[in-house]
């Protein structure tokens, strides 16, 4: 049996083939296609789209593609698209991650664009430093919030017990959630989350004890002591009944929907001020959001004012200006931070700030109120993490579970925690 | 050609020649074999591009540091070293996975075994009862199925609904540490129906003489089935385990959906693939992972020839 492609076939099939890769062409190569891409939900990624038709429509010729994904999702697409030299324009970008895509020549450095593109004048200076990894400057804060504790304000009431100040120490709190568990108004229902294998609250315990996480040159900034006794603490509220059971505080995936606040097993859990918003919308009672508490009634603040997220410029980037344009108009201008709202955060513009005051309902009102009611609770922003600091912050939570679950002692832990970190941080 | 026309003209005819004829042979062997490799030809790139080239490429990277973002650079044997001397993470992701295959595998064949001479018993409606027990295989990998395991073992799951009735209060059996991984080797054998429907094929292979003549001789139903069933269904045995032990080396999605990507509570469901997940795109080291993933081949190439040369010790073809 013989095989032949007629010459007409070919030629035809060829045509086709040369159509289709023009078509191709005429899609991938447009010359002012920017491509977006960040983390989050689905009311998100409707205020992002927004904003992006409000920029095409004034700025004609631009055509912009935005993805998005879950966080747990998001890093390892985001990494693959870098390797893969196919990373979008725009990156919305973590503090945690900033400086390995920024040392790892990821990002654009804009501060050549600054004050011509990027008019960042009216930001704080402190959140203009957040962005900032080796003397250049490669994220644009979106938005600021603090880490805060989420309270369910109903179950504190049934229970017949007043709400935590700013002044509640650690203790008290303890004392407090043992009685909301007692009162057993809830079926199944414990006074707060465990918080033992949460990095921003063991970061804030930290602060209020003078310590930190990581220096500024990437090492380890507590002791073997310090982690002991906050492992401790949590194991003597464990003990009282407290906080949750460590089967139960073990499904929570670090999202909104699973936190024990969220499932109806806690009345206090731990989260950033902007998740405020997202946090209500799914909880029918009312919240609040109140600071991590004290460790004494005169310590100093363990809390700061975070960059929530960026956005950064790809370094791969063929548009890079355009992008710069993106990045200025998503920050700068009214009707974009009319759309954003406190989603991302409070606004970095001074200006943007009150535009978005104006517009605020009751929910959004809360995590304005409440970052800019920390007062002394809040202190200077820590240095970036360094490489190896999301290693870091698995290792803690796998060994706050294992006190939890009777594995460790606190002791033990403390010291384990401060080898494995110190391990991890050796490697880079 | 060009080294030929650099020498004499003599040459040239000869080579010419002999490329005319070589020339010739190749074109009658392409009009007999284009169409077979036309049509291979999708297999072909799919097997080049996208399993060997890759392979061979993350077998490269092994040997390096690359972190995705930079340029590989060449590190020899340190990946290696590291994973053999220096990484407790590498020997709890083993002995999760090798619990899972220990327990998972055995338990699997066994059921899907069992449901294959129930459903081989000439029932009414057999090719329905077959693709309802097929179909948690073909859902199983499914990210709905892990979720939905999620409910059945939480602590307010189905699983303890039912318990509560004997008056058992039973724990969380996803997130805690001791019973987490018993969950996953459930969900594995729920979906015991691939190796179930070639159980089937198998049992239809044996020649029903064989059982009557068994039958005249007075034997019993249990002694039929362990002197013609499982003797003549050795093979398909075989294929199974080889088949599910190589599948359960490589099992990913429940673990990282069920523990949301963590491996937890405590490692306990840190599945070797997971960890080699993490380690890539987690911590940005691809040489590292890439590493992890050619000893996974290694381990699972030694199983598999362990299989191999033991069986013949047990499985007999009846030729």
């Amino acid at each position: 049996m013989s095989f032949r492609v007629s010459r007409r076939n070919f030629m035809a099939g060829g045509a086709t083939l040369l159509s289709l890769s023009a078509l191709g062409n005429s899609a991938f190569a447009q010359e002012n296609r920017l491509r977006l891409i960040w983390w989050g939900s689905q009311p998100r990624a409707d205020r992002t789209n927004k904003v992006s038709d409000l920029f095409k429509a004034q700025h004609s010729g631009v055509s912009i593609t935005g993805e998005f994904l879950g966080w747990a999702d998001y890093w390892p697409r985001l990494a693959t698209q870098v390797a893969g030299r196919n990373a979008p324009d725009v990156i919305q970008m973590d503090y945690r991650y900033i400086v390995e895509y920024a040392r790892r020549g990821a990002l654009a450095p804009l501060e050549s664009y600054m004050p011509s593109k990027l008019q960042l004048d009216d930001f704080d200076p402190a959140q203009i430093e957040g962005g900032k990894v080796d003397g250049h400057f490669y994220g644009v804060s979106l938005g600021a919030n603090s880490a805060a504790t989420v309270i369910n304000t109903v179950a504190f009431k049934e229970a017949g017990i007043d709400v935590p100040t700013n002044k509640t120490t650690w203790e008290e709190f303890g004392k407090i959630g043992a009685e909301i568990t007692k009162a057993g108004k809830r079926k199944g229902y414990f006074g707060f989350a465990d918080g033992s294998g949460g990095e921003p609250l063991f970061e804030n315990y930290l602060r209020q004890r003078g310590k930190a996480l990581y220096t500024a040159d990437s090492k380890i900034a507590f002791t073997a002591e310090d982690a002991s006794e906050w492992f401790d603490m949590w194991a003597k509220f464990r003990e009282a009944g407290a906080c949750v059971t460590p089967d139960i505080q073990a499904l929570y995936k670090d999202t909104i929907d699973t936190s024990p606040l969220t499932v109806g097993k806690a009345a206090c859990d731990y989260a950033h001020s902007n998740q405020f918003v997202g946090y209500q919308a799914i909880v029918k009672d009312k919240l609040m959001l109140s600071n991590y508490m004290r460790i004494k009634p005169d310590s100093k603040g363990g809390h700061y004012r975070k960059p929530s997220m960026f956005f950064s410029v790809s370094a791969q980037s063929k548009v890079i200006d355009q992008a710069v344009d993106y990045v200025n108009f998503f920050v700068k201008n009214p009707d974009a931070a009319k759309i954003l709202d406190v989603e991302r955060g409070i606004p970095e513009s001074k200006a943007m700030r009150e535009v978005v005051a104006g517009t605020l309902d009751e929910t959004g009102k809360v995590p304005l109120e409440y970052v800019s009611g920390l007062g002394d609770l809040a202190g200077p922003l820590p240095p970036p993490p360094p490489t190896g600091a999301g290693e870091g912050q698995v290792v803690l939570r796998t060994i706050s579970e294992q006190v939890a679950f009777g594995q460790l002692k606190p002791a033990d832990a403390g010291k384990q925690l401060v080898d494995e970190i110190t391990r991890i941080l050796a490697r880079g | 050609m060009t080294n030929a026309m650099r020498t004499s003209a003599g040459t040239v005819t000869v080579e010419r020649y002999q490329g005319v004829r070589a020339d010739g042979r190749f074109r009658r062997l392409w009009n007999a074999n284009a169409p077979g490799y036309l049509f291979l030809l999708p297999w072909l790139i799919g097997f080049f591009g996208l399993t060997l080239g890759p392979a061979l490429i993350s077998l490269y990277l092994s040997f390096t540091d690359f972190d995705m973002l930079r340029a590989p650079g060449w590190v020899g044997a340190a990946n290696y070293v590291r994973i053999a001397t220096a990484d407790p993470k590498f020997a709890s992701a083993m002995s999760v996975t090798l619990t899972y295959v220990v327990l998972s595998v055995p338990f699997k064949l066994t059921f899907a075994l069992l449901v294959a001479l129930a459903l081989n018993r000439g029932l009414r409606g057999l090719p329905i009862y077959r693709a309802i027990f097929y179909l948690p295989s073909l859902l199983g990998g499914s990210v709905a199925i892990a979720v939905l395991w999620r409910q059945l073992f939480a602590s307010d799951g189905l699983v303890n609904a039912a318990l509560s009735h004997f008056g058992i209060v039973g724990p969380s059996w996803i997130s805690h540490p001791s019973y987490s991984i018993y969950t996953l080797v459930a969900l594995s054998v729920w979906q015991f129906g691939s190796p179930m429907i070639i159980f089937l094929a198998g049992l239809r292979q044996i020649p029903q003489d064989m059982y009557e003549a068994a039958s005249l001789d007075g034997a019993s139903k249990l002694r039929q089935f362990y002197k013609i069933t499982l003797p003549l269904l050795t093979p398909v045995i075989f294929f199974n385990a080889v088949v599910q032990t190589i599948d359960a080396f490589k099992a990913f999605t429940p673990a990282f959906i069920i523990s949301g990507g963590t491996g937890g509570p405590i490692n306990s469901t840190l599945f070797y693939t997971l960890y080699l997940y993490q380690e890539a795109f987690g911590n940005f080291r691809m040489g590292y992972a890439s590493a992890l993933a050619w000893i996974l081949v290694v381990i699972i190439a030694i199983f598999t020839t362990f299989s191999f040369l033991t069986s013949r010790y047990w499985v007999h073809y009846d030729d």
